[in-house]
Parts: C-alpha cells; structure tokens; sequence
C-alpha cells in the first residue's frame, strides 16, 4: 500500500481554487496524434536509482519494471474505466478449485527470454521461491502471506523449494494457498511473478540486467544516471495483450529535479519534445501550466487517485460515540479541504466513500449527506445528543509539510464551527507514521491518504478497518475493532466470483462508514506533463500514473 | 614536526570515534525503523524479524556499534550462505532498499561531488581573491564599490534560488548550456566540463562573494601594519611590498576558509546536486534522509565528518608550516 502518496499527490496541486471547471469531466490530455513504431522515447525521471529486480519491485503492473518482465497475468487499463486483470505469460487469469485455495495457471506456448531459451512454469517457480529471501524482501509480499508453508520459507538460495509451488510441467504452475483468495489472478500480475532462470546468479546485481521476457531489455544502466532499454528481438507480440512497445528505444534519466523536469516540458524544446515525465506537476509549476492552451493540452490528469481521509480515533473518548464520530462526518468542510488541495480539477473530488473510483467494487453513495461545505446544525444537533452541547476539544496528527498542513487546517476550521475545538500537531513525515502505526494510538484524529498496490476494494479496505491491522506499524489508525466486519471482510477476500466479491466490497463500505471510523475527504487526482512529440500519454483513474506499457511518439 | 602530526593524527582518531558514536545514538533515536523499510509490503512480524536479524538489528545497540566498527575495519557479511550479502572493508553500513554497501554507493557518488567541488572551488577562489585584491587595490574606487555590491548579492543569495536563475537565463531562455544532468569525465571530458559550467558558476557565485569580502578586508588590515610602512620606509617599491608581505599574511586565512569550504562540500553539495539534477554524495544522503535510508545516512554524514576533519588537519599543518610556533 502507499501511505505517501497523498504527500505527493497533495504536491502536484496548486495553491488556487479552480472548483467547478470541468471537474467530472477528466481527460487524458487532448492534442495526441496516434502512436507510431520507432524513435526514441525519453523518460525523465527524479528517482535516483532503478531497480529491475522482480523481488524487490514495488512497481505497478503498468510500471517501468513491466516493459522488461512479464507476470502471469497483467492489467488493461483505459483512460477513464477501471482496470481489468488479464492473462500475459498465462493461458487465463488463472483456474480455480478447492474453494479457492488452489490456483492453476498454464503458459501459452513458445514463450522466450531475451536470449532466445524457452520461458518455462519452473522458473515462475523460482521467481516466486528467490522473493522470499530475506536479502531479496523489500518488494510487494502478498503472496507471502498466501501460500501455504509461506511464512517458514526464506528462500531458494540453501537449496529448499516452497512445496506450495508445483509445475506438473513446462507450462503448467500451481499454488496451494492456506486460505481462499479471489484476488490471486491481481496478485499473479506482481513482479515476484516474472519468470527467472534458475542458475548461479549474483543476487546483488540481478536487477542491474534481469533477464528479459517483456519487449525490452537493458542495453545500459548507470544508477543514478540513466537506464536504457533496446528491443528484445525474441518477445512475441501476438503473445501480449497490453503492450504496445512502440518506441524502439526509452532512455530513462534520474536523479532529474522535479521543478527542473517540468520546467523542461513546459519549454517543450529540442529532444524533450519526445519526453514524459514520471514526476507530478509540482504545486509551483500548475498555475504555468493551466494558463497556457497549449502546455495545458498537454497535462494528463488522473480521474481519480487515492483516498484523502480523516482517520477517527475509535477508541478514545469521546470518540468511542457514534453520536461523536457521526457529528465530526457532518462537521467536516470538504469544499475547504478541496480548496487547500488545488481545486476540483487538480485536487480532486469530494469524497464519500471507501472504495475510490477506478477500484471495482465502487459503488457511488454518502452516508452523511452534509452538502460540500458541511452541516453545522446537525453536527451540533449530534454532539448535544453526545452529552457534548458544550463541544469537544480534540488532538489531530498530520504532517508538517505546507500542503497536508493547509488541509489539516481546513478541517480544523470546519469542525471549529461546528464547535469542536482541534489541536493540530504537526510532525515530520518518520513520526507521523511512527505515531500513526503505534498500538497505543495517542491521538483523536490523523491526516491521511491511502492507494492500494491493485485495484481491489480489498486492498482498499482490509488495510485500514480490519482488527488485525492496529498498531505495529500497520494502517488501520482509527483502531476500529468489529468483530462482523472482520468476518465480511474474510469471506469478501475469499469470494473467487468477481460481481459477487464487488457486491460484497460495496456493502462492507457501507457498513464500515455507518460506524463512521474515518471522514472520506477527496479522491486526490495526479497531474502529469509530456513532450508534443509524445502519444498515448494518460494517467487512468487506477493506478493514477502514466502507463508506461502504451505511450509512444506520434506519427 | 613529526610528533605534532602523530598528535594531531591522534585527535583524527579520536573526533572520527566520536562522529561514529553520535551518529549511531542518532540513528536509533529517529522514529525509522530501517528492518521495517526493506520489509516489502505488506510486512508480516516474521518477515520484519527475518529481516531485522539479517541485517543485525536485533542486537543490543553496543553490538551493533562494536559491529559496525569492526565493519569498517575488517568489512563484515549480512547473512551467511550461497546468498550472504558481502560488505568488503572498509563497510559503513549496507543499504538494503539499494542492495548495495554504502561504501560502494558513496565511491560511485564521489566523483560527481568531486567535479563540481574542485571545479568551483579554483572559480571562487581565484575570481573571489581577484576581486577582493582589486578592491583593497582601489579602495573606495567606484569598482570597490562594484565588486561590495555585487558581493553581498552573492552572499545573501540562496544557492538554490541562483541555480534556478541560472537554469531559466541559460537553460530555457538562451539554451546556451544543458540544465541537469551529468556526464563522466570518463565518458566524455568535454561533455562533463559542458554540463558542469551552471553548476560551478552557481556555487562559485555564492562563494566567490564571502572570498571577495574576506580577501579586501584581511588585505586591507595588513596593509595598514607597521611593518608595511617600515618597508615603504625603507624604499621597497608598492608591487613589492604588496606581493611579498602583504599578500602571504593577507591571505593566510583565506587559505583556512578555502580548505574547510573545500572538505564540507566535498562531503556534499546538496543543494546544488539536486537542483541541477547530479548524483552526488549531497543528492545520496538527501534521497536517503527521505526515503529514512538510515545506513546511507550513517554512512554519508560519517564520511562527509571524515572530510571535514582532514580539511582540518590540512588546515593545521599548513598553519604548522607557516607559522613554526604552533609545532613547537
């Protein structure tokens, strides 16, 4: 999950309310002509280093580490509908039985590495077996907890194999997990999932050159400098359903300052006519770029994004009341919090529930119908039948950058009408989370924002509201504990049937926000720029980052 | 001569020690838990303890600092096996989020601090003492008076904000030199000195300015000793008492300033690094303080503390040398 995104999805905002303009109404940029085959696609970057080691990878499916390694299943994303999981090296999305603790999956024939050796089910295996070593861990582990045997396991390196992993055949893998799992065929898109031929391997610098099995492989790389990525000569694309691989080659440079980065796409001169950037409009930049026709043309805003929420302390009081907590859902003055964020159009949209939008599973609905300024009356009305006439004084956590602190004071004004006085405590993004992930939980409120690593509500929801989730360093900071949910959210994950499992994400969202343990505040929006030269360039609302999988030049 | 150096070599020793200690405190008083960064996600508590023993944080935090000491003299290894994790001598850590020893990262890094460092420490320091003589030369001329101004706007402007200006004047406006970005002198000299000029004229902008003022005031108060009047007394001519009496006693704590300078930048020239896109050892520990890559943060400020006390001891030993006094 990424518990930083808001702090970067709140950067790339502006500091100017431009509300009501188009808000619903997102593109992905206009003015792109259609993408040809060849040339050079220049990514640039502010990540100091790249990493191309599938264990360690906490790249999305439409991610760069996705352009050099495939999975067993991959995402097909468009600019306004929510993604879908599709097959890549596999046949399907997988073949479920035992309930949903037994996955299969069979490799479509005469797949190949970069150097021309067959792509076979053991080294899926293996692929799998090197994430779990503790000197490989770092990268996204849901299989981790999945599979049986799972959490004994350290790795293929002493010679062990994970028995929960068995390739009958070539083509043919299979998994055993120790607990039913619809989200399996999402989780097989992950980058432990590529394939890795098993032989002696250097782990330290496996990444430098992974042995490629999507359309490009590394031709260079200087960390810290630039990443080169040339055609591989053996990926077949009548075998991949989602990547275009147009450019013949993409040329990332790091360790690019942001401010620096788009200044350069603004100019729009020379070679960064045929650049994107993987850095969000900074909030300095956006006025730029939105007073300009033909820069603004050019910007790919995000329909959706993560989750900016208000996380209530359930535990202590006065919070431990409904009545509370129901008061502080009508208290609260999203339109504020919006105008702190950059207006509707780069900020994002007002939110009311759980699941954001691009997540299946969303189902559109408010709870707390307090109109976008909030609803004073009622929130007083609630906390007099609280025992609270007199109002509340309440702590709330946030971080102390100029951008959370705005919003975190636009909260703190809308409960203060509403008579509930809000001490704010900055801190520094390592306490704030140190705080946040604590058992004892010494706070009443928290500024936070939240994006799952795959688009499933239960990625939305399990972190943040299921009781084995509190404290530790986990996410769920309002410290809800309810027991039926923690049930629902159980047999949800469990439900391999996709319309059912959604239906039952859906409701949970409902029931969850009637014990109003957080206030939904916006489903924050990414903003990102690219070259004139560039086609195929959107930030689709999940995951809302640019596809790396699609873009070209244009013709 | 020798004692003081092996006395001073001794305090080496000892400062090193002690950067070593409180760094490590610091280290364990920030709210980061680094097993917990290089966890994956989600981290399960056997997966943190699998990686909190392999990377030895489940020791007592004595251990770790003998480890880490030991680490830096002998080299040590993170886990054992075919997939061991071997930090080679003299090891500062190992930055697990990177796969790579701190030592490594920060000897790929240097170089690239390196270039901008000399390179814009010879530009200050030759255009900042030119300046500061012509101005004790011409006292109160309308080009003193230039240089004074010009000067305190380079001491009150911020680096990043004359980067900045620099990248928009040259960059975007005139495209007359490469904004960011670093090319190896290995790779290319050309292309390295080419993409350097924004960055050394930043830094040397700012610098150039302290360098100016300091040289016309030291210059100024020894030309006004009483043995630079004995010596035009005695009918030394102007040049000559200026070259050979004024200037070394003018410019010895020029000299001082320009070592220590040298020895913190060389540690990292953060702001600059970052604005024009160069990986230097500032950009290193910067990306590591926000991505809580504790290691690297160890690592670097321990090396960038090594450097500022061998400026020191250059420092030292020049005084050693021009003043005799001292050693004895």
């Amino acid at each position: 999950m990424r518990r930083t995104l808001l702090v970067g999805a709140v950067a790339a905002v502006i500091a100017v309310s431009l509300s009501g303009c188009h808000a619903n109404n997102k593109s992905a940029g206009s003015g792109q002509t259609k993408a040809k085959t060849g040339g050079e696609l220049d990514v640039l970057s502010p990540a100091p280093t790249i990493n191309l080691d599938p264990a360690k990878s906490q790249n999305l499916a439409t991610s760069t580490i996705h352009l050099v390694l495939r999975g067993l299943t991959t995402w097909k994303e468009s600019a306004t509908e929510a993604p879908t999981v599709v097959p890549d090296l596999a046949t399907d999305t997988g073949q479920v039985s035992n309930g949903g603790k037994t996955w299969t999956f069979t490799l479509k024939p005469g797949l190949k590495y970069a150097d021309g050796s067959p792509i076979v089910a053991a080294d899926i295996k293996y692929g799998v077996e090197r994430s779990f070593a503790p000197q490989l861990s770092g990268g996204l582990a849901y299989h981790k907890t999945l599979l049986v045997g799972g959490d004994k396991y350290q790795g293929p390196f002493d010679g062990k194999e994970l028995d929960s992993i068995q390739t009958p055949d070539d083509r043919t893998i299979v998994f055993q997990l120790n607990k039913a799992s619809g989200d399996w065929p999402w989780i097989a898109s992950m980058p432990a999932f590529a394939p890795v031929p098993k032989k002696d391997e250097n782990i330290q610098h496996y990444g430098d050159n992974p042995m490629a099995s999507g359309p490009y492989m590394v031709s260079s790389l200087k960390q810290g400098s630039t990443l080169v990525l040339k055609r591989n000569p053996h990926w077949d694309r009548s075998t991949d359903p989602v990547r275009t691989a147009q450019p013949d080659t993409i040329v990332y440079t790091m360790g690019l300052d942001p401010t620096v980065i788009n200044q350069r796409l603004i100019a729009d001169q020379g070679k960064d006519r045929n650049a994107i950037s993987s850095s969000r409009v900074p909030a300095s930049l956006l006025p730029k770029v939105l007073g300009n026709p033909s820069v603004e043309q050019r910007l790919a805003t995000s329909p959706s994004g993560a989750l900016s929420y208000l996380a209530i302390n359930v535990t202590h009081a006065p919070l431990n009341n409904l009545k509370v907590r129901q008061a502080l859902e009508y208290a609260v003055n999203k339109k504020a919090v919006q105008v702190a964020a950059g207006g509707a159009k780069i900020g994002g949209e007002l939110a009311s529930t759980l699941i954001t939008p691009g997540i299946p599973g969303y189902q559109s609905y408010n709870a707390y119908p307090a109109g976008d300024t909030g609803d004073v009356a009622k929130a007083k009305a609630l906390l007099s039948q609280a025992g609270h006439a007199g109002g509340i004084s309440l702590t709330m956590l946030t971080q102390n950058d100029s951008i959370n602190l705005a919003e975190a004071q636009a909260v703190q004004s809308g409960l203060t009408a509403a008579g509930i006085k809000v001490r704010l405590k900055p801190e520094d993004s390592d306490s704030f989370y140190a705080d946040t992930g604590a058992s004892k939980g010494d706070y009443d409120l928290a500024m936070l924002g939240w994006l799952p690593d795959y688009p499933s509500a239960l990625g939305n929801i399990q972190p943040l509201f299921d009781s084995s989730q509190i404290g530790n360093g986990n996410f769920n900071v309002s410290h809800y504990s309810n027991p039926a949910v923690d049930k629902l959210i159980a047999q949800a994950s469990a439900e391999t049937d996709q319309s059912r499992a959604q239906a039952m994400w859906g409701q949970l969202d409902q029931t969850i926000m009637a014990d109003a343990p957080v206030v939904p505040l916006l489903y924050a929006r990414n903003a990102f720029l690219r070259g004139s030269g560039v086609a195929n360039f959107f930030a689709p609302p999940y995951p809302p980052y640019t596809n790396m999988l699609v873009v070209g030049l244009s013709e | 001569m020798t004692q003081y150096l092996l006395r001073r070599l001794g305090g080496v020793l000892v400062v090193m020690l002690l950067v070593t200690a409180v760094t490590f405190v610091v280290f364990f008083l920030l709210p980061s838990d680094p097993a917990r960064l290089s966890c994956g996600k989600p981290c399960t508590p056997g997966q943190l303890a699998q990686v909190r023993a392999l990377l030895g944080y489940n020791h007592s935090v004595p251990v770790q600092y003998l480890e880490y000491l030991r680490g830096i003299v002998l080299g040590r290894s993170y886990g054992s096996g075919a997939a061991s994790l071997h930090c080679p001598a003299p090891c500062f850590g190992y930055s697990f989020p990177q796969g790579r020893p701190v030592t490594a990262l920060i000897a790929d890094r240097f170089p690239v601090t390196l270039s901008i460092a000399v390179g814009a420490a010879l530009l200050w320091l030759v255009s900042g003492v030119l300046a500061g003589l012509v101005c004790a030369l011409y006292r109160d001329s309308w080009l003193d008076r230039l240089v004074t101004v010009g000067a305190l706007g380079g001491v009150s402007a911020p680096t990043f904000l004359v980067g900045l200006v620099g990248i928009l004047i040259f960059g975007f406006r005139f495209n007359m030199l490469p904004v960011n970005g670093y090319v190896a002198f290995t790779d290319d000299p050309a292309q390295w000195a080419f993409h350097l000029i924004l960055p050394w004229c930043t830094l040397a902008f700012v610098f150039a300015a302290i360098y100016a003022r300091l040289t016309r005031t030291q210059v100024l108060e020894v030309l006004g000793e009483d043995y630079i009047a004995m010596a035009r007394a005695k009918g030394l001519s102007r040049r000559r008492v200026f070259v050979h009496h004024a200037l070394r006693a003018g410019l010895t704590p020029v000299l001082t300033l320009f070592a220590l300078d040298l020895g913190g930048l060389l540690g990292g020239a953060v702001i600059t690094e970052k604005v024009f896109g160069m990986q230097g050892l500032g950009a290193l520990l910067i990306d590591a303080v926000a991505s809580s890559d504790l290691p690297v943060v160890v690592g670097c400020t321990v090396f960038a503390g090594l450097l500022i006390v061998l400026a020191n001891l250059v420092v030292d030993l020049l005084y050693g040398y021009l003043d005799p006094r001292v050693t004895s």
